[in-house]
């Protein structure tokens, strides 16, 4: 490829065959461009432009100009410059949902991984029934999410099955999860990990078939314990998958709404506001459309940054 | 062949120049509504306006309870014609007058001589600058709903239309036991705190909230006292008050008058058949009683309608006195106040027969739940926000209540 790209750049017409054999290449991509630029493309654009009008939905006449003014809105980048950061993240509903949405990213990604892995692990040896746990492991991701959500909702309730465990475990605790501004975001932590590990288990379980059988037949002629074969073997192998699976895992819980909206609404209070719950809110309670679409802009921000390290990054692994 | 063909193409040119004219002279209104194939008033309005205007056809666009602001303004704002759009809650029809989708009725009102007497003055909720949006016709006020079999059962004498809280929470505490609950609370903010307006002064937007701290602390001393469900548990079980109050185990509970129509519906499909009453909610010592608050339901003209007279028709007949009799007969509670109304309410089937009943039916003051202004949604979600951490005791009630201040005041500017 690189000795093509090195040769001088230079324009010649297309011959009129080539011309329409162009056209009947373009015909073939258009179906798909054509959904892809009517559903995608001009929301996307038009949501940009939204964030600096003010619109309460109806006709465009409506549409009021204001310029950075959402953004200034959102940050309430005053107040913010008057009394510090901290009281962007402690009063501020973009604060408080850019902290909620970052803790809870934090703490899922590497859990879920962590869980994802050590199941994988488990299973990937001829134990009895693998496939059977492998099913099951699996199969709270092809469930369908609101189930999911209501019923843990009930388990976590005061008297539920949870605490009673607790309980018995001697650890007195008599508050729902969901009624709790500590332990609300960690129920959907908790739910989170526990719907996708199963999926990064597959993930990693495929992984694990591509191993080299004959590293680890190196590593134990070189007297390497399991413990050595672990770490030293197996996971600098899995390291693209490692990596595949945060990033995409990064943006997926940066988005996180569905376990939100179902299991606490954002609350109590604003403990578990996340930034597409706030969107929500402003764009479907107060129908604010501008300031909805500069809170989207906050978030399409952090999701192409994390894009554009995978995209940057995905050769280097790739090609382990 | 192409003689049978012909004679078919002619038949179904026949045949469309016939619908054709049928379809001109009867004419369709469509009416976008919340749960249309199960809210008995509508059915009756539908019904009663068919009767007396030969020809027209009342057809429901219905769209689901929750998702009813959403959708509609979705609707609207990609220019849907539907002529007559349901204005469930007031700041709905600040927003879409802004928008512009709400034809405006001056106009109509001057040409028919339109009287409005009956709504006692709640239609300039609907008014803009002096012009009027919509039309109200259903006016629902909270009321205390209560159980006669359980108080029967216990010996104690009923509610009354004149009870303080304190007396409220004495009844409510004295009817607790056997699983059995004094009152309950739905987990809304209103159906707590939101009686702070019924003394005609405060008002949920004004910014100041120090006042309702009397009805949080009413609230947890009923809820330490075991004498209602607890808010976690509501809400972790997603119980509506509906059923909690048909299981049979609740005496007493605060509710806004909609809930009429649905126990009259439930004792007759039988999912309960306890005897039950109503009395006005109680009132602060200092609160004259019967006050209450309430919301406004309304009806509102589509701006891109493309039957306006007729739709005009339509909404001004039924806010008005014949409309609202059809609107009483199921047990609703219409805008328009008269004895004929009032007479129409009580005679409703299935509506309790005693004369505390049907005195509760005239409220001596009816506040606005949440009065429309610019920040009242902004407002709402502060507010409900705040609650939940009270009602879960993250914050104490001064703490929350702190809150709610300081952060209204950031709205408010």
């Amino acid at each position: 490829m690189e000795q093509f790209s090195k040769l001088p750049k230079y324009r010649r017409k297309l011959s009129r065959h080539e011309r329409k054999k162009a056209l009947v290449a373009y015909s073939f991509i258009a179906p798909n461009f054509i959904g892809f630029a009517v559903f995608t493309l001009l929301p996307v654009l038009f949501s940009i432009f939204l964030s600096f009008v003010k619109w309460k939905g109806g006709s465009f006449d409506n549409l009021q100009w204001v310029g950075l003014q959402n953004y200034a809105d959102i940050f309430k980048a005053s107040k913010v410059a008057e009394k510090g950061l901290g009281y962007l993240f402690t009063k501020v509903d973009l604060g408080i949902a850019l902290k909620n949405t970052v803790f809870y990213t934090l703490v899922t990604v590497p859990l879920t991984l962590v869980c994802a892995m050590a199941l994988a692990l488990a299973l990937n040896h001829a134990v009895k029934g693998a496939v059977g746990f492998r099913t099951v492991f699996f199969f709270p991701y092809v469930a369908s999410m609101v189930a999911i959500c209501v019923c843990w909702r009930f388990m976590m309730m005061k008297d539920g099955p949870i605490n009673q465990l607790l309980m018995g475990l001697g650890i007195p605790y008599n508050k729902s999860w969901t009624a709790d501004s500590t332990m609300a975001i960690w129920s959907i932590i908790l739910v989170s990990v526990w719907r996708n590990m199963g999926y990064y288990m597959v993930i990693y379980l495929a992984a694990l078939q591509g191993v080299p059988v004959d590293l680890y037949e190196a590593a134990i002629v070189d007297g390497a314990n399991k413990r050595q074969q672990f770490f030293r073997v197996t996971l600098p192998q899995l390291r693209p998958t490692t990596f595949f699976a945060s990033t995409m895992m990064i943006i997926s819980c940066f988005k996180i709404y569905d376990v939100v909206a179902i299991m606490t609404e954002g609350g109590p209070g604003r403990s578990t506001k996340m930034l597409v719950t706030y969107i929500y809110d402003e764009a479907f309670s107060n129908f604010n459309y501008g300031i909805a679409s500069a809170i989207a802009m906050v978030l399409l921000a952090i999701v192409l940054i994390f894009t554009l390290i995978q995209f940057s990054t995905e050769d280097r692994y790739a090609n382990k | 062949m192409k003689k049978a063909l012909a004679l078919v193409l002619a038949a179904m040119l026949l045949l469309s120049v016939a619908g054709f004219a049928v379809a001109e002279e009867a004419q369709t209104l469509t009416i976008v509504a919340w749960d249309a194939g199960t809210t008995p008033y509508l059915a009756a309005q539908k019904e009663a306006f068919e009767a007396s205007h030969p020809g027209v056809t009342i057809e429901y666009v219905d769209v689901a309870s929750q998702d009813y602001p959403v959708k509609t303004t979705t609707m609207l704002s990609g220019g849907d014609q539907s002529d007559i759009y349901i204005v469930k809650e007031l700041p709905h029809l600040l927003d879409w007058q802004a928008a512009g989708f709400a034809e405006p009725l001056n106009s109509y009102i001057e040409a028919s001589n339109y009287d409005m007497s009956g709504f006692t003055g709640i239609e300039s909720n609907y008014a803009v600058d002096g012009e009027q949006y919509a039309l109200p016709f259903r006016s629902d006020f909270w009321v205390l709903y209560y159980n006669k079999d359980l108080f029967d059962a216990a010996g104690v004498d009923y509610p009354t239309n004149d009870m303080t809280w304190e007396e409220y929470a004495e009844l409510a505490k004295k009817m607790t036991g056997d699983g059995n609950y004094g009152t309950h609370y739905h987990t809304w903010l209103s159906a707590v705190v939101n009686w702070d307006v019924c003394d005609g002064v405060n008002t949920l937007i004004d910014g100041d909230y120090t006042d309702l701290a009397y009805f949080y602390q009413l609230y947890q001393d009923l809820e330490d006292a075991g004498a209602c469900m607890s808010y976690d548990e509501l809400k972790a079980a997603g119980l509506h008050y509906s059923a909690a109050f048909a299981n049979g185990n609740i005496a007493m509970m605060p509710m806004g008058y909609w809930y009429v129509s649905t126990l009259i519906g439930y004792n007759k499909d039988g999912t309960c058949n306890f005897n039950w009453g109503i009395v006005s909610v109680p009132h602060k010592a200092d609160v004259a009683a019967g006050s209450s608050f309430g919301n406004l339901t309304g009806a509102m003209i589509n701006a891109k309608s493309e039957h306006k007279d007729l739709a005009w028709e339509y909404i001004s007949w039924l806010a008005s006195e014949e409309g609202a009799i059809a609107t009483a007969s199921t047990g609703t509670r219409p805008a328009w106040v008269s004895e004929a109304v009032a007479e129409a309410m009580a005679s409703a089937d299935g509506f309790p027969t005693d004369d505390a009943s049907k005195a509760a039916l005239i409220p001596s003051y009816v506040g606005i739940e949440i009065p429309a202004s610019e920040h009242s949604s902004e407002i709402s979600t502060i507010l409900n926000e705040e609650h939940s951490l009270i009602m879960t005791r993250e914050y104490t009630i001064d703490e929350g209540i702190e809150e709610m201040n300081e952060r209204v005041a950031e709205v408010l500017g």
